[in-house]
């Protein structure tokens, strides 16, 4: 019991931590061998990164959802870069999955999770919105359906505020 | 450990006068709580069971050098030994030149695996993380036909042990040396050669395996169509000792291949698997035999991973010491509203065997077949098949239904009894429906039913039919709260714990976007439950549960 009354107190002083997430760039192999920089499409607007995997149910109703919201801002700058996670026992279905949906946004593989990791990932559907000024701007652990509604909320305030020299949100 | 970490101590604390020092800094920090009262259940024996896990990964990145460790505390743990301490350590520094060095704890897939496939699956207690050094090379010359290089050299020691048996730890010294070349865009070539020695305790005797461990790979990409394949073959050297008295030398190998190919709203992906690691007579097989498969090995499973609650009741637990199959999976979308899903899995052992003593002693033998490379669905062969069907259909921007039929059936082939094999065949349909009432609000709900028909039963009285089934409600705010209630029944005879009827309350809430609160209260089933090809049973459970998971 002493140990659940630790953790309770820990889960009581959560909320009031406020550290930020990092940027952290990477350069990973695309559907077709081409490598993709984040650094690279960050000078082009936002970039919301979604670690996702086929054999997830939420992340692929999440990526349904961003699709069209991708098609709405990518003239704008936004990109949206599904990070596949997918391992040796799956990671021969990505490409069909991707085409066959008809998915046109950039879809990258990290299938030892290094970027995962670097980004502290415990769980997905993960995903981060990175400002232009390489600010960890939004961050969503899972997915519910209407997140959908709160992220393109957030992809228009980044999109607003890439231009300013402090455009951090995450609290 | 005491030098990394004043190391480790030194760097942290330049860090705070990083601003004289122009250093860049980046943190990211991830915590994981999870604490569990209640009761256990082994067979239909009730026991108490508290468990409390706290897990902190750190990761410091200073001027391109990253630090990283994972802080512990387990006690008790929920399954496995308990521990507190620094758990993992790294060391990792990645040079603009392509060249990354990492030395400490590290998990690493080759390929696809079939020669070396490191990694950890905390919910089932599994862990074949390195604990070594890894100097990777990885280039990219010229932009025209760019020609792209991958080299890497590793060495390191891996402590295994089975969740069953978590006193038992076998030790691996390893070492690894692996090259990837793309001469073109669409063609990757890849060698990897794994070295290792291992020390298997068995009782008070310990055995000495040399394992020599080449593997080659090839992925064909072109725009619509890809192929890839690999081959490893694995040769063991066990040394005498009082259990091998002679020196055994033993060899197996794999094959892996799939192709996939997709068009306009159409993608087709089939799989090939055929795994020979340790082909043995019936009564040799073991999952602690020095010559099996070795733990830091883990190639694809080719089948389909469920999320369906009732169907991963009965997966199944593949053999890569002796399995040949395949699975094919097509997806098709005709339009941005509605999409379907068809998966068919096969798999078997390679051969039959005979009993060839007449007497009551038992001596096998195996009965040659031309065409073990495909998989046999008799009896002999210990058949697995799978069928599964899915449609998902947007009916609106409110209404979102999915609706899929599975038929799964395998078989346990008895050698010396054979009427006595276990046959289970089962078929089951989920469906789901989810309701979205405002921006915010939506309500889902999970409806599953399952026939079974399982042929072993231990009583005469008990029926070899009976159903599952599952309920699941669940009301979610968005991007903040879920309440999920969930129910199961059965009346299966021979349920082990003697209970027909499980509930479940499970409250999600994101106190921001940092840190998640979960908590649920009621009865879990419990059983077989498999990751990557590795399955361990999960005993029932009746209490509570916290987890928080935060990530800075």
């Amino acid at each position: 019991m002493k140990k659940f009354l630790v953790g309770i107190l820990f889960f009581l002083i959560l909320p009031l931590t406020s550290f930020s997430q990092s940027f952290y760039d990477f350069t990973l192999p695309d559907l077709e061998g081409n490598d993709v920089s984040l650094s690279k499409l960050l000078e082009k607007g936002p970039v919301m990164i979604s670690f996702w995997a086929t054999w997830c149910s939420p992340c692929k109703e999440e990526m349904k959802k961003l699709q069209p919201i991708y098609e709405k801002y990518k003239d704008q700058g936004f990109t949206y870069l599904a990070v596949n996670q997918d391992n040796q026992k799956s990671i021969s279905k990505v490409k069909s999955f991707i085409n066959a949906n008809g998915y046109t946004f950039p879809v990258v593989l990290d299938p030892d999770k290094q970027i995962f990791e670097a980004y502290s990932g415990i769980g997905m559907p993960y995903s981060l919105i990175v400002s232009q000024n390489k600010n960890i701007f939004a961050k969503h652990l899972g997915y519910v359906t209407g997140d959908e509604n709160k992220i393109e909320e957030e992809i228009k305030e980044v999109l607003k505020t890439s231009e300013s020299k402090d455009d951090s949100k995450v609290k | 450990m005491k030098k990394f970490l004043l190391v480790f101590f030194t760097i942290f604390c330049s860090s705070f006068s990083h601003a004289q020092l122009n250093l860049k800094v980046d943190a990211a920090v991830s915590n994981l709580l999870r604490y569990g009262s209640g009761y256990e259940y082994t067979g239909n024996i009730k026991s108490p069971k508290e468990y409390f896990e706290n897990l902190t990964d750190a990761r410091l990145n200073v001027n391109g050098v990253i630090f990283g460790l994972r802080y512990e505390i387990s006690d008790p743990i929920e399954y496995g030994l308990n521990f507190k301490g620094i758990r993992k350590r790294y060391i990792e520094y990645n040079h603009k030149s392509g060249i990354s060095l990492r030395a400490g704890d590290f998990w690493e897939i080759i390929s696809r695996g079939l020669s070396l496939n490191v990694f950890e699956d905390r919910p089932l207690g599994y862990d074949t993380g390195i604990d070594g050094v890894r100097v990777t090379y990885n280039r990219t010359f010229g932009k025209k036909n760019p020609f792209k290089l991958k080299a890497q050299l590793m060495g390191g020691d891996i402590k295994y042990s089975d969740y069953l048996t978590p006193e038992r730890i076998e030790n691996y010294k390893l070492r690894s040396a692996f090259a990837e070349v793309s001469p073109l865009k669409s063609l990757t070539f890849g060698l990897n050669y794994v070295h290792s020695i291992g020390e298997l305790p068995e009782e008070n005797v310990s055995t000495n395996v040399k394992t020599d461990l080449p593997e080659v790979n090839l992925n064909f990409n072109l725009s619509d169509f890809q192929l890839y394949a690999a081959y490893s073959h694995k040769t063991s050297l066990i040394t005498p000792n009082e259990i091998f008295p002679e020196p055994v030398t033993a060899k197996g190998d794999g094959f892996y291949s799939s192709l996939s190919y997709s068009f306009d709203k159409f993608g087709l992906t089939l799989d090939y698997k055929n795994y020979r690691y340790d082909v043995t007579l019936p009564d040799n097989r073991s999952n602690t035999r020095p010559t099996r498969m070795l733990p830091y090995q883990n190639p694809p499973t080719a089948q389909k991973e469920h999320t369906s609650t009732l169907i991963t009741r009965n997966p199944h637990v593949i053999d890569f010491n002796d399995e040949v199959g395949g699975q094919v999976d097509v997806v098709y979308s005709p339009n941005d509203k509605m999409s379907f899903n068809f998966n068919g899995s096969v798999a078997s052992r390679h051969y039959q065997y005979q009993d060839i003593d007449s007497t009551s002693v038992i001596s096998y033998k195996r009965v040659e077949r031309d065409d073990s490379y495909i998989p046999s669905l008799d009896d002999p062969f210990s058949p697995f098949w799978e069928i599964y069907l899915e449609g998902e259909y947007y009916a609106s921007d409110k209404v979102y239904t999915r609706l899929a039929f599975a038929r799964q059936n395998s078989t346990q082939f008895n050698q010396i009894f054979p009427e006595n094999s276990e046959k289970i065949f089962t078929t089951t349909i989920p469906v789901e429906v989810k309701y979205s009432f405002s921006k915010a609000y939506t309500i889902t709900f999970i409806g599953e039913q399952q026939w079974v028909h399982n042929s072993f039963r231990a009583s005469r009285e008990s029926d070899q039919n009976f159903t599952n089934q599952f309920l699941s409600f669940t009301l979610s705010r968005s991007p903040d709260l879920n309440l999920t209630a969930n129910f199961e029944s059965t009346n299966d005879d021979e349920e082990p714990t003697g209970k027909k009827f499980w509930w479940l309350g499970e409250v999600s809430y994101k106190i921001n976007q940092s840190n998640t609160v979960t908590v649920s209260y009621g009865s879990e089933r419990g059983g077989l439950r498999c990751a990557n090809g590795i399955c361990r049973f999960v005993k029932p459970f009746e209490g509570f549960r916290v987890t928080v998971a935060s990530q800075y």
